[in-house]
């Protein structure tokens, strides 16, 4: 009796091996290569039914995963990087803000992807949509979203919207005189990013420039830095601008302008689709244009969104194959539709069923050709954080603008002795 | 033998906390930075020599120490004034006793977000409450002396409870014949505070105050979501400019410097407060003393 129990036992487990084996041997046969992509939440929603139609297409070859990643820029960049500086990453793409492409390429994060992309490929970009992915000379990010900073404008309230800095602060204050809104104009003058984006589009506007990477020259402290921080100031000082914009980021912003409380926003083209619903006391009342400047110098900070792929994962060529499927012509008319996403290629701005159907694609395709980086070195961070100190010292009216300026220029200067010294 | 006990405590302690000083103070003599490629490469006393001159660096010291002395001294009073109240004996104080507790049982990012919402201008019902009562907008998180204000309140609102908690504890180990004993002495009831609460309770309140002190230094989230540092760099403490300097600069050797730097300010601190409150609490002129 025993005898065959263990008789048995042994028969079973010498069975559970086979059964071990086989499937083993049967997984590696038909292997399905996963591969998973990193994306801030907003774009992780709006790619969802995307991802689901690659997989689809793929079945049993490719299997993509995104990973929802937090809301804010920021708390992604620090997502992605407190993962990486623990070595291998654990996933295979990244969808990254045109501003850490230095960055993340300088410390060798990020594959280099012009094996996988050729010339036909970057010529098919609308022009604004070719800048930002690459440094020193290769190819590491596939643009998925253009973005550029815009200004909301109500056709309600005007026929034209300014073109100039001037003519915005007249429109403004006649409109607030007459009680038909309570500000003017919002925009983004929290301490962050945002600021810096802000800043851009109007010492660009003045004819100016922030920092030219080719010879490390710093225009902050000249006419037109100091001229762009004034004016900035000046909105505020003048109660164009509430006082407490100095708090105020994108969602902030839209709050106001969306409640209809102000004249015009300074906005990325996301937020056009949330002026439009059901609930916004706008809708159908919004214009779209580029920022006031001086005549010819209308400037968009190039906000875009793009795909790399991390080195060190041993699935480059899928991880390309789904780039390529989430930026395709079909796949950006899509997010453009569903979710007002700018697309980067050239041929949907010419589209003329998207021109019939959705105008505003003109306006976003004209913005896009006015589109300026930010500077591109992998001390942007630091260059960044600095000037956002001296503009929020500015504009909560604790600093000149001459002052700060020459601050912010002068600590820019310091930051770029220290990494030469540690070159 | 005996060693073998606590062998397990030591070993954690090493691993949790001896090993990352050693390592932070290794580079901070050293760059490791998106410049070198995130290789570490000596360089002497270059990063403290950086560290020295930078005013940002000082700014952030002085605010992180401003923060921490206002927000704990507030903690304290209120504390014992709480853990006095608890200590009594009344109907529903055990159940005031756990609502006490919430905020302290709420995660600080979430009750720091929370915050900025209540302090949101123009949005935020504390904006419309002093629109109401005709002060106007206060732009309180836009506004730097405000928005630093704004900081203190939310501290000692989530941590109050906490020194509380350990007060409370200590109230509870003082034995009531000593009260009684006094009382028959014909004293009232602030000079048996005087002479017996409070310094039997100097343990706990060291114990609180250094707790409270060591986190307060190193404040970092509570920060990071209500002004993320801002306005205008007004609330930047040490441990999120170290943060910053690693997460976003990507330059570690600098970010060890500051870190290994403010390790060493609050153990200075530490061990001013503890002598100070050896010397205010001693119980020399106290009743104890004629007790034994």
């Amino acid at each position: 009796m025993r005898r065959i129990i263990i008789l048995k036992r042994s028969l079973a487990s010498l069975l559970a091996i086979l059964v071990c084996i086989v499937t083993v041997n049967l997984a590696e046969a038909n292997e399905i290569e996963s591969i998973s992509f990193l994306f801030p939440a907003p774009y992780a929603e709006a790619t969802r039914d995307l991802v689901q139609q690659f997989n689809r297409e793929n079945r049993g070859k490719i299997k993509l995963s995104v990973i929802r990643g937090p809301f804010a820029t920021e708390a992604m960049s620090d997502l992605a990087i407190s993962s990486l500086i623990l070595g291998k990453a654990p996933f295979d793409g990244l969808l990254m803000d045109v501003t850490w492409l230095p960055k993340y390429a300088a410390t060798g994060w990020v594959e280099p992807l012009e094996s996988y992309f050729d010339q036909d490929d970057v010529n098919s970009l609308a022009v604004g949509a070719r800048e930002g992915n690459s440094y020193e000379n290769h190819l590491y990010r596939w643009p998925l979203v253009a973005d550029m900073g815009l200004l909301y404008w109500r056709t309600d309230l005007m026929k034209e919207p300014p073109k100039t800095p001037e003519e915005l602060i007249l429109i403004s204050k006649s409109l607030q005189k007459n009680n038909m809104v309570d500000w003017g104009y919002v925009w983004q003058g929290r301490q962050y990013e945002g600021l810096s984006c802000v800043y851009l589009e109007m010492i660009e506007g003045f004819g100016g420039y922030w920092f030219k990477t080719n010879d490390n020259k710093i225009g902050l402290d000249q006419a037109a830095g100091v001229e762009a921080a004034s004016w900035l100031q000046s909105l505020i000082k003048e109660g164009v601008s509430p006082q407490a914009v100095t708090n105020f980021a994108e969602q902030e912003a839209l709050q106001s302008f969306r409640a209809g409380d102000s004249a015009f926003m300074r906005n990325w083209p996301y937020a056009w689709a949330e002026l439009q619903q059901a609930d916004s006391s706008v809708r159908g009342k919004v214009g779209v244009t580029t920022m006031v400047a001086n005549p010819g110098y209308s400037t968009a900070t190039n906000g875009s969104w793009g795909l790399t792929v991390l080195s060190g994962s041993s699935h480059i060529d899928a991880a390309v194959k789904a780039i390529r499927f989430l930026t395709s012509d079909e796949s950006q008319k899509q997010l453009f539709l569903k979710y007002g996403y700018t697309p980067t290629k050239q041929s949907i701005f010419d589209d003329p069923f998207l021109l019939k159907e959705a105008p505003i694609i003109s306006e976003l395709g004209r913005a896009l050709k006015v589109t300026k980086p930010r500077p591109e070195t992998p001390l942007y961070a630091q260059i960044s954080d600095v000037l956002q100190r001296q503009l929020s010292g500015i504009l909560t009216v604790e600093q000149t603008p001459g002052n700060g300026m020459v601050h912010a220029t002068r600590n820019t200067e310091q930051i770029l002795i220290s990494a030469g010294e540690q070159r | 033998m005996i060693f073998l006990l606590f062998l397990p405590s030591l070993l954690l302690l090493v691993v949790v906390f001896l090993l990352p000083l050693f390592r932070y103070s290794w580079l901070s003599f050293h760059a490791d930075s998106v410049v070198t490629g995130l290789i570490a490469i000596p360089n002497g006393v270059a990063n403290w020599v950086r560290l020295s001159l930078d005013q940002r660096y000082w700014q952030a010291l002085g605010q992180t120490f401003r923060f921490a002395v206002v927000s704990v001294s507030f903690e304290l009073i209120l504390a014992l004034s709480i853990a006095l109240l608890l200590d009594q004996r009344w109907r529903g104080r055990n159940a005031v006793r756990a609502i006490a507790l919430i905020p302290w049982a709420l995660p600080t990012t979430v009750m720091a977000l929370g915050w900025r919402w209540i302090l949101n201008t123009p949005y935020g019902p504390i904006d419309r409450l002093t629109n109401l009562i005709g002060i106007g907008s206060l732009n309180i998180l836009g506004e730097p002396g405000l928005a630093w204000l704004a900081t203190v309140l939310a501290d000692v609102w989530k941590t109050t409870p906490f020194a509380a908690l350990i007060l409370l504890a200590g109230l509870q180990t003082i034995p009531s014949d000593l009260y009684e004993a006094l009382r028959l002495e014909g004293a009232n009831s602030l000079s048996s505070l005087r002479r017996i609460t409070l310094p039997l309770l100097r343990p706990y309140v060291l114990l609180a105050l250094l707790f409270r002190l060591a986190q307060a230094f190193g404040v970092f989230d509570l920060i990071q979501v209500l002004t993320g540092g801002g306005p205008a760099g007004s609330t930047e403490s040490v441990a999120l400019y170290a943060y910053i300097n690693a997460l976003r600069f990507l330059d570690f050797g600098y970010s060890a410097t500051i870190i290994i730097s403010s390790f060493i300010f609050i153990c200075f601190a530490c061990l001013i407060c503890w002598f100070l409150i050896k010397v205010l609490f001693t119980p020399q002129r106290s009743f104890l003393k004629k007790v034994s």
